[in-house]
């Protein structure tokens, strides 16, 4: 039964929906279960009466939810699918052959191939059918299977990059075997002989329906030389309407990364099944393509790989005898150096050694006479497609080379003499060039105006002269002449190669009109002798969807098979190297035509769009489940068992605030940033607390202290764990000694050595007042010597009286803390420190003191409370009250010090000084 | 008694009053029926909680003061003492399975006092027997009823199978709310009903919710115990 698009495969199931109502009112008519509840109060209720018999119903929503939910599994049991086959469409059974084209041209779609062979599969797994898949590319044994196994090895099925030959369609019709089954092929459009007979056989055994994508076929054909441009040309299989496609030449980047390096649009007309058109690109993007693709197809067909056919020329340069040596801007060879560097590989020697190098181009710059041997094998070469490029020259037009008849390989007869133009002795004034003719390979090169030719020689005005020009001057006088002998030709001008007659090979016009006859001349396609007997070894091939994929070690293949015989699993299309050059074997020859294929009328023809079956039984019934669930819950909560909303919101917001691993980065963050964001004084952990405290509250009093009398306004200090805290962001690390600190670590050593390089300060306080002055180190002292032996710290010295510390903010002379009088010890002046005349200090070390060791007791001297009072007595009476000032006066020199470093010690303070030292 | 010595100072008659004083007896009863183990939430205390929590305070206060107290019945007499203390304590932790249960006025010390804690729910029978034994002896005294907020306000719905704490009482309904006005019309009874013992027997009545503060309820126990009609 079919309602709308959905299809139910039992649907007298749905008439329980009938009993829906029912269930409603029976529900309603259901009080809910009462609750069970202590009340001491019920002496008082007892023989209370209920005044209406109508019970507490469930709310209407609660009822409506559980009436959809029964609904839904109504419904789901019914085996509602959508988009159900046309009632027309017979439920077939039986087997089920899927048979594809698998050829390059069925990649294109191939996407949607699969989900049509898919949902097919997914039909057939349901309905119980087994199924076979053949691919007609590579045709194995049918093997019914059931549809499932099938599905999961759907993913390894890919289209051939070779075209269904007639052998492969016989091979699939043996194949095929003698029970019946439905067959559904999936054609790829192109027609191949050999169909007509598969359709027959597979006819025999049961119905055939035909998937095919409307899209047409397009094939892209190799790559052609034409004049300096790259003709493409482009074919498809049917033609039904104007399309413009986008052919993408790859090539290799300067930096070897694969990259589009230009793009051509190309035309269908709206009956015309070729496109071509013309890609001119500079010779040094030429020689790096190695493929053309159409963009947006993603086949083998698509894609040409280009061979040596586009290669750089290789260009022999010979020139007559140098009689000046070393004046190189006069040698006719230079200017020919430069122009064909950046393209052409260049080869020099005896003409005799280039030969058998076979070159592509050999340019003689003035040699006039060759000897015989010579001439013949030039010709030889000529023939075969080799280009001659003269260049005329004092030699040259002092020769009686091609007088009095046409020289073989020139291509006019010359006049005796020359023409001097525009010289001391001279008519006229040099010439310009007039614009190429018609059918001149340079047709189309603008003219730059500062080219002039004031000498040259002259060409016979034969009859055959006027088609042989190809460029000429204004006033007509050919100066580039060219005659074709055999597949190759000629070319003479009648300038020379370097700038004495002219001043053409001075300009770009000069390496212009060289690229364009350069690379006339044509590489051919090897020929039969050139494939016979040898084996051609694949370096890249193509898959089904033209990419190329390294050929690993595929085995070679003979030379006359390369070229001549159809693809197939042991051909590949790709490139192959041979005994001297590389040739690309393409899906499409340049001639090969793409047909479409014609079925017959009898054979129903889909296209790829199916709408599959989608069975929506699980999903109703999953729905339902999830109402029932609410509707617990929902019982639940209205009979008050449910989590009250406090204790449920407060889970939730436990199980949310459950620590992730960035809080905990977080609050290392905001302790880097309050570190670094102020000046921060730091002290070190020492474990006894009562220090802590003490030299926390010292570095607060000294922070006050600070911020009242200079520019220096501290945050509130930081306690430094040497091992996990980074030291870095502290400019003072204030340490207390005691006897029983723990020792830090290894690393926490390795960090603080790092600190003291890095520009830190150290202040060591053993708090004794070095007790023990002479001799033996007291206690404190001798922990500090165990605890500061792995430091990296300089050689100390008591501080000087003219050490920076006592002049940074106050003149001081004695850094008392609750003790005074003791040495305070800082890194040793250099030895050869020596004072300046008229100044009243040394130049000592330049940068800060790394460490600071003293045992006055700063930290308790410092130390205030929240209310500002001093925590620790000093001294007693008004001395004390001095020595505390002088104590706060220390610590603010000593940050100052560490802030300031020796900016004290500039000369330019040196006036201010000596005015308050009473000098 | 004529006071002589000052009479005959001057014209006018002076009298001599003399006080005796001497400890009082007071007898206190914490309901140990099951339907004071009743708590509606979990943060209020049960009712026989606060009874016990308040028949202790009263008992140290009095004891402070060198007054005689002890239980009714004939468990504990009347005795002085802070020893009196921990036997107050011992035995008002004994609990009794009963519903409701009636103070014993067994050994009743004459012209002492009596403070009766209890929910009075339960039958008014005993407790009215109670009281006109005790009025008989001439014993004072002060009723405090504890109620938990949930029976005074009666906060129950939908289909609902009421029990006592101790299980022997059952009722059901089918709406709950619909009781509640009816409820607390009986309630409003009772408390009417225990007003009206008291003032025929002398005694003074006082209300307490377990939510209200035990202090406040300590400090009105205090003062109704010392003053008022006691001579």
């Amino acid at each position: 039964m079919i309602l709308g698009p959905i299809g139910f495969t039992t649907p007298w199931l749905l008439l329980t929906l009938v009993a829906l109502p029912i269930l409603w009112i029976i529900l309603r008519a259901v009080p809910p279960t009462p609750i069970r509840r202590r009340f001491p109060g019920v002496a008082l209720l007892l023989g209370l009466k209920d005044e209406d018999s109508v019970t507490d119903r469930t709310p209407w929503w609660l009822l409506l939810l559980r009436t959809i939910a029964v609904a839904a599994v109504i419904a789901g049991l019914a085996g509602p699918v959508l988009n159900p086959r046309a009632e027309g469409e017979a439920r077939a059974t039986g087997p089920l052959l899927i048979v594809t084209d698998g050829s390059w041209a069925s990649a294109r779609d191939w996407r949607e191939k699969i989900a049509v062979i898919n949902g097919l599969l997914a039909e057939a797994g349901r309905a119980g059918r087994p199924v076979a898949l053949m691919r007609l590319s590579d045709p194995e044994e049918l093997e019914f299977q059931a549809a499932e196994s099938w599905r999961s090895r759907l993913a390894g099925l890919v289209p051939a990059p070779w075209a269904v030959t007639p052998a492969m369609m016989e091979r699939a019709a043996d194949l095929l075997g003698e029970g019946s089954f439905e067959t559904r092929w999936l054609s790829d459009g192109l027609a191949y002989d050999g169909r007509e007979d598969l359709l027959v056989a597979l006819e025999a055994r049961g119905p055939v329906t035909v998937h095919e994508s409307p899209r047409p076929v397009l094939a892209l054909r190799p790559a052609a030389m034409t004049d300096g441009q790259i003709v493409l040309s482009a074919a498809r299989a049917t033609a039904n309407g104007p399309r413009d496609i986008m052919v993408a030449a790859h090539g290799l980047d300067p930096a070897g990364v694969l990259r589009v390096l230009a793009t051509l649009p190309l035309q269908f007309d709206a009956t015309a099944t070729e496109a071509s058109g013309a890609l001119s690109l500079p010779p040094e993007l030429r020689a790096r393509l190695t493929s053309f693709e159409i963009a947006g197809e993603e086949t083998a067909g698509s894609v040409s790989l280009t061979d040596d056919g586009l290669k750089r020329r290789e260009v022999a340069l010979i020139a007559g005898r140098e009689d000046r040596e070393g004046l190189e801007l006069l040698s006719p060879l230079h200017y020919l150096h430069q122009a064909f560097a950046p393209s052409a590989d260049m080869l020099d020697g005896a003409l005799m050694d280039v030969l058998p190098a076979n070159p592509d181009v050999i340019v003689l710059a003035d040699v006039a006479t060759l000897s015989g041997a010579e001439e013949a094998a030039l010709l030889d070469w000529v023939n075969g497609g080799g280009m001659l490029l003269r260049f005329a020259g004092p030699r040259v037009a002092a020769s009686d080379v091609s007088r009095g008849e046409e020289a073989p390989l020139m291509p006019v007869r010359l006049r005796a003499g020359g023409r001097t133009v525009g010289g001391a002795m001279s008519w006229g004034e040099p010439k310009t060039l007039a614009t190429f003719p018609e059918g001149s390979p340079f047709q189309g090169l603008v003219i730059p105006g500062d080219v002039t030719v004031s000498a040259q020689v002259m060409a016979q005005p034969d009859p055959t002269l006027a088609e042989r020009v190809i460029a000429q001057l204004t006033d007509g006088t050919p100066l580039v002449t060219r005659k074709r002998i055999g597949a190759g030709q000629v070319v003479l001008f009648h300038v020379t190669a370097n700038a004495e007659w002219s001043t053409l090979p001075l300009s770009g016009l000069f390496v212009q009109m060289l690229e364009r006859l350069a690379v006339a001349s044509s590489v051919t396609p090897p020929d039969a002798t050139e494939l016979a007997g040898s084996t051609w070894q694949p370096v890249e091939v193509l898959d089904g969807f033209g990419k190329l994929m390294d050929a690993g070690a595929r085995p070679g293949v003979a030379g006359e098979r390369l070229l001549a015989e159809a693809l197939g699993p042991d051909l590949l299309p790709g490139l192959y190297e041979g005994p001297e050059r590389r040739v690309a074997r393409n899906v499409i020859a340049r001639d090969d035509m793409l047909a479409p294929v014609a079925w017959p009328e009898r054979i129903p023809v889909e296209g790829l769009e199916r709408a599959a079956e989608m069975p929506l039984g699980g999903w109703l019934l999953a729905a339902a489940a999830l109402l029932l669930t609410v509707d617990i819950l929902a019982a639940l909560a209205l009979s008050g068992r449910l989590w009250p909303m406090r204790t449920a919101i407060g889970l939730l917001l436990a199980v949310l605030s459950l620590g992730t691993p960035d809080r905990v980065m977080a609050q290392d963050d905001t302790r880097a940033i309050a570190a670094t964001a102020e000046v921060v004084l730091a002290h070190v952990i020492t474990g006894n607390s009562a220090l802590d405290d003490t030299a926390h509250s010292g570095l607060i009093g000294l922070g006050q202290v600070l911020s009242f009398r200079t520019s220096v306004e501290p945050a509130e200090p930081i306690a430094v764990d040497l091992e996990t805290d980074e030291l870095a962001f502290y400019p003072i690390l204030y340490w207390p000694i005691s006897p029983d600190q723990p020792t830090p670590s290894a690393e926490a050593y390795v960090r603080l050595n790092a600190y003291l390089r890095g520009g830190g300060l150290i202040l060591f306080d053993t708090r004794d007042a070095d007790v023990a002055g002479f001799g033996a180190a007291s206690t404190n002292g001798a922990r500090l010597q165990r605890l500061a032996a792995p430091l990296d710290i300089p050689p100390l010295e008591p501080v000087p009286e003219d050490h920076v510390l006592t002049r940074t903010f106050y003149l001081l002379s004695d850094f008392p803390g609750r003790y005074t009088g003791r040495p305070v010890w800082v890194e040793s002046a250099p030895p050869d420190a020596e004072r300046i005349e008229g100044m009243p200090f040394r130049n000592l070390n330049d940068g800060v003191t790394p460490v600071v060791i003293g045992g006055n007791d700063w930290a308790a001297a410092w130390a205030v409370n929240d209310r500002g009072d001093f925590l620790f007595p000093v001294g007693r009476g008004y001395t004390g009250e001095r020595q505390r000032e002088l104590a706060y006066r220390f610590g603010i020199n000593l940050v100052m010090h560490v802030l300031t470093g020796n900016y004290k010690s500039d000369q330019v303070h040196v006036p201010a000084l000596l005015e308050r030292l009473g000098q | 008694m004529i006071d002589w010595r000052r009479s005959a100072r001057s014209d006018v008659q002076y009298v001599r009053q003399r006080e005796w004083q001497i400890a009082q007896s007071v007898m206190i009863w914490a309901d140990p029926a099951a339907s004071m183990r009743f708590a509606s939430d979990k943060n209020l205390p049960e009712k026989a909680e606060r009874a016990r929590l308040l028949a202790m305070a009263m008992a140290v206060l009095l004891l402070r003061g060198g007054e005689r107290v002890g239980l009714t019945g004939s468990s504990l007499p009347p005795r002085r003492g802070q020893a009196q203390l921990a036997r107050l304590a011992l035995a008002l932790m004994q609990d009794s399975e009963a519903d409701y249960t009636s103070p014993d006025m067994g050994g009743l010390v004459p012209h002492g006092r009596a403070l009766l804690i209890s929910d009075f729910m339960g039958d008014l029978a005993g407790l009215r027997g109670a009281l006109t034994a005790a009025a008989d002896r001439g014993v004072q005294g002060i009723l405090y009823q504890i109620l938990d907020p949930a029976e005074e306000v009666f906060p129950y719905r939908g289909r609902t199978i009421f029990e006592s704490v101790g299980g022997t009482l059952t009722h059901e309904t089918l709406k709950a709310n619909d009781l509640r006005a009816r409820y607390l019309e009986r309630l409003a009874e009772r408390k009417v009903e225990l007003g009206r013992l008291c003032a025929a027997t002398g005694w003074r009545l006082g209300v307490h919710h377990t939510s209200e503060n035990a202090q406040s309820a300590l400090l009105w126990l205090y003062r109704a115990m010392d003053g008022g009609t006691m001579a």
